[in-house]
């Protein structure tokens, strides 16, 4: 049997108890992640208790805008259902609210070739095709300091 | 206590190919009857055995059997990658300083259909890659592109630098009749390779292949009877950070190589100046680029610099992976770096033999999680 990779849906979440409100809030729009209301830091993957002090954590809106840290291209197909997409750019970007907390996603709206380490960019929720789900894309937005 | 009351005294494989069309079973219980012939040793002195996977059917268990041994005592079947060779080793040679095995053997198995199965239907991804499969982002060589592109916007190094990597490793594979790719390239060949994901070309990713590879340890005492020079595992650390996730790692220029080269160097006594053979993992060019500087070989963002001026290969200052490693012998998941350092120290490498090499590194692991061994001809004082 021959698999038609170009048809087949991207990687489906497959949440579990602690990312389940990531997933929920995403599909409502809000990107929320899990922080400790007891010492305030934000812990994305998402863990029940703080890894600082173990308190409880709960899902908060996290500010939608970041840093590039790094990112790739990708030049081949290597994922399921992205095919079509390549070249494509995948980021890792360090979110204002805490140094080291990281999403990673997509970079959209900008070509491949003008991608930088250290660019500003806005999260936005897109829905991932195959299902219900929704991720965040980032795309490039104006240096910090000349945001309005 | 150190490690060197173990000794490797044999080391097997199979051929290396593209497609073997043999099971992993079957290439793994080739692998070990040849180390066990190549130590005098027969499958029946066998009470260890231990290997890596992630899930391999390819079993302790199943490879005991098959190579004919109806009882097996000792046997761990650790779910790794290729980040904790050495701690297998480690633990193999342990496992004998403390009396539980007298002869344990250490294999690796290969093969392409098992390795991450194959893509039929829908993927749910779950774990830490919820977050970031959906995005077409799930493999290593993704992973490690980033952390490449990390390290030239800190220290600028350049594709050019990863080039002279894989270079070295093309040239040393030449004269490795075992190798799968031979044909020597230069920088042009390089940056002419088709781009994979950026800033990787094709020449900065391990060679996959079929094959295994297999070691045959037993005590220091035991070994002085057998066929071989024994080769002393001498030192061994392992360290992982940020939870072994990729992406969480703070500082991309560096790898697990920060926590692991002190803790190694301060347990053997040794330095990056004493090693005469660095078989450093090489999954991607990257890999040896990091992880050479954290381990103290040079400083950071001299690599390039340091393979372009001959530092790296014969006659120069250390000899990186004279087989070709993974980039060039095959990707066998390092435990092939750990059968060269040992036919290194035996001086049994032929052509590509280092002269007087007393002293090998052999590194394991990228990223956030891995260990070293550092192997001698003789056991310290």
């Amino acid at each position: 049997m021959s698999i038609d990779w170009a048809k087949l849906p991207p990687p489906q979440p497959a949440p579990d108890l602690d990312s389940q409100g990531f997933w929920d809030s995403i599909g409502h729009g809000e990107l929320r992640l899990r922080r400790c209301p007891s010492c305030a830091l934000w812990h994305h993957p998402p863990l029940e208790h703080c890894r600082r002090c173990a308190t409880p954590t709960e899902f908060e809106p996290v500010t939608s805008t970041g840093t590039v840290y790094t990112f790739i291209v990708q030049r081949q197909p290597a994922v399921v259902g992205y095919s079509a997409l390549v070249p494509y750019t995948v980021a890792i970007v360090e979110l204002d609210d805490q140094p080291g907390l990281r999403l990673t996603g997509r970079i959209v709206d900008i070509d491949a070739d003008e991608v930088h380490i250290g660019m500003r960019v806005d999260s936005r929720i897109e829905l991932l095709p195959g299902g219900d789900f929704h991720i965040p894309v980032f795309s490039p937005t104006l240096p910090r300091e000349a945001t309005p | 206590m150190d490690l060197s009351g173990a000794a490797i005294v044999g080391i097997g494989r199979t051929a290396y190919r593209r497609q073997s069309g043999r099971t992993g079973i079957s290439l793994a219980a080739e692998a070990v009857r040849v180390a066990l012939d190549d130590a005098g040793l027969a499958p029946a002195d066998v009470d260890g055995m231990t290997c890596f996977s992630t899930g391999d059917p390819a079993t302790p268990h199943r490879v005991s059997h098959a190579i004919g041994l109806d009882e097996i005592g000792w046997t761990v079947n650790t779910y790794a990658g290729g980040n904790q060779v050495a701690l297998v080793i480690a633990n193999a040679a342990a496992a004998i300083i403390t009396g539980q095995a007298d002869v344990v053997v250490v294999y690796r198995v290969l093969d392409a259909g098992v390795r991450y199965g194959k893509v039929t239907d829908a993927v749910e991804v779950g774990g830490v890659e919820q977050f970031s499969a959906p995005h077409g982002y799930l493999v290593p060589p993704q992973w490690f592109a980033m952390w490449a592109r990390r390290h030239q916007h800190v220290y600028g190094s350049t594709c050019e630098d990863l080039g002279a990597i894989a270079i070295n490793s093309r040239a040393h594979a030449v004269a490795n009749e075992h190798a799968i790719a031979r044909d020597p390239i230069d920088l042009d060949d390089y940056l002419a390779g088709r781009w994979i994901v950026e800033p990787f070309r094709v020449y900065d990713l391990a060679y996959e292949v079929d094959g295994a590879v297999a070691l045959v340890l037993t005590s220091a005492e035991r070994a002085k009877d057998l066929a071989h020079r024994a080769v002393y595992p001498i030192g061994a650390a392992e360290g992982t950070g940020a939870g072994g996730m990729p992406d969480l790692w703070p500082d991309q220029t560096s790898m697990y190589s920060r926590i692991v080269a002190p803790r190694l160097w301060e347990r053997t006594g040794l330095s990056a100046a004493d090693i005469d053979v660095a078989c450093m993992y090489d999954c991607f060019t990257y890999t040896v680029m990091a992880t050479f500087e954290d381990f103290g070989f040079c400083e950071k963002g001299e690599v390039g610099d340091y393979f372009r001026a001959g530092r790296a290969t014969y006659g120069g200052d250390v000899v990186v992976n004279p087989h070709g490693g993974l980039l060039s012998e095959g990707y066998l998941h390092g435990l092939n770096h750990h059968y060269e350092a040992v036919l290194q120290l035996r001086g049994g490498a032929g052509v590509r033999q280092v002269d007087d090499a007393e002293l090998a590194l052999v590194t394991a692991g990228a990223g956030p999680y891995g260990g070293a061994i550092v192997y001698g001809t003789e056991r310290p004082c």
